[in-house]
């Protein structure tokens, strides 16, 4: 199991050296919260605050998120699990954000624990890694010799429903939808100002928290997020009715694996798959 | 009442509408339950508007475009390609009839092809029946 005393320990020994030698202006880690398993996000800037931070098997959050709240040009320390590096290497090759700014501590992990069921996801279930791909400093050993599952195995049993199923069950699920943007607020990819579901002029979808809307909403957030989910699981777990968002993105990220041989977030030097093309791009992957 | 399909045709100003021109001035006969909409590339579509469509009453949607390489801006559909690979894979995984969105490379001087490929599309539609599943209640209602 990860040792998350250790991590924590080293943690705040890597946040207090940074801060007080001046090589960052905040340490984007973990807080407490009102217990122990509703650790917070939080951003130390003093080495006074150092002592706030914690880590636990609770804390799945995904920082990524965070970072672009800074200007650019803020040196930033960030604490990253397997997929939050990916978020990071992601939004640096996007542009969004400067590898030279950021000192990403890496916490390699097994996994964590959900906060509403209380089990602990295996981080090769979703992002598919336990170590992060991008890192300056790792807080704790490189985790090894787990048995390999593919982060694609949970989709089977939805791509073998036959396609009435599936929409019934997604119409079942987008149907839930309150319209409360808490993925979008949490996803780290999402930062369009204005996101398409905000303007008016065109009005892509209708605003009431009712099905076409929510559909229109959901399938185009997904088109958004094509090659560019990371697949930290964070829409998901933000959800506050439950729809699992994070089925459609894996598909989508499976796809788009399938078809153009990259996954996102795993190479500063890629580009995202759909700002990309290849001339010898087959026609196939249109039928 | 025999069905009507509505056919949402977006083509790309360079090809595939001069060659639905090149069709009509050569006289070829081809169903008319296609509409099309012209835009200047076929990376100009945005996959909200396959969506929209849908939503708004389309039973199926067939996009055209330049022959990849053929493009006017040199890699306008290369993009469009990817992308609409993408739009085609999120209907499917939603649940909507894959036969109902199509994207074909049709150049201006493939009148023929153009009216081949409306012909068989529309019969592809026909077949499939009247699209329910994304439409708007109120349009469905209608029906």
């Amino acid at each position: 199991m990860t040792d998350f005393k250790q991590i924590e320990n080293n943690l705040k020994k890597e946040a207090k050296r940074l801060l007080e030698a001046g090589e960052v202006t905040v340490v984007l880690a973990y807080g407490r919260g009102y217990d122990e398993k509703h650790s917070m996000p939080f951003a130390a800037k003093t080495s006074a605050d150092v002592e706030k931070l914690v880590f636990n098997e609770y804390c799945n959050f995904n920082m990524a998120r965070y970072l672009m709240r800074y200007p650019c040009g803020t040196k930033i320390a960030i604490a990253a699990k397997a997929a939050d590096s990916r978020a990071i290497v992601q939004l640096i090759q996007e542009e969004k954000v400067r590898r030279e700014d950021l000192i990403i501590l890496g916490i390699p992990a097994y996994g964590m624990k959900n906060q509403k069921t209380d089990e602990v996801v295996d981080s090769k279930t979703t992002c598919g890694l336990y170590n992060p791909p991008l890192y300056n400093i790792l807080l704790g050993e490189e985790v090894h010799g787990q048995p390999v599952v593919s982060p694609y195995e949970v989709l089977a049993e939805y791509e073998a429903m036959d396609k009435e199923a599936r929409w019934a069950f997604w119409k079942k699920e987008f149907d839930k939808c309150i319209r409360c943007y808490a993925c979008r607020k949490a996803c780290p990819m999402c930062y369009c100002d204005p996101c398409f579901i905000d303007q008016s002029k065109p009005r892509w979808a209708d605003k009431a928290p009712q099905s076409p809307g929510n559909m229109m909403y959901h399938l185009t957030r997904f088109h958004h997020l094509a090659g560019r989910c990371i697949d930290c699981g964070e829409c998901s777990r933000a959800c506050p009715v439950d729809i699992p968002l994070y089925l459609f993105h894996k598909k989508v990220a499976k796809e788009c694996e399938e078809m153009f041989g990259q996954a996102a977030g795993m190479k500063l030097e890629d580009k995202p798959v759909l700002v990309d093309f290849r001339v010898e791009d087959s026609d196939k992957i249109l039928e | 009442m025999s069905f009507k399909p509505k056919i949402l045709g977006i083509a790309c100003n360079w090809c595939t509408y001069t060659g639905a021109d090149l069709a009509g001035t050569t006289r070829l006969h081809y169903p008319q339950n296609l509409r099309v909409v012209r835009v200047m590339c076929s990376s100009r579509i945005n996959p909200s508007f396959i969506f929209r469509a849908f939503q708004l009453g389309a039973d199926g949607v067939l996009v055209g475009g330049c022959h990849p390489g053929d493009c006017h801006y040199n890699t306008g559909n290369l993009y469009a390609r990817r992308r609409l690979a993408v739009t085609k894979k999120i209907l499917e995984f939603a649940g909507l009839e894959p036969g109902r969105f199509r994207v074909e490379w049709i150049s201006a001087s493939e009148g023929n092809k153009f009216a081949e490929v409306v012909e068989e599309f529309t019969a592809q539609i026909k077949e499939l029946g009247p699209q329910q599943k994304l439409k708007i209640d109120e349009l469905r209602e209608k029906a």
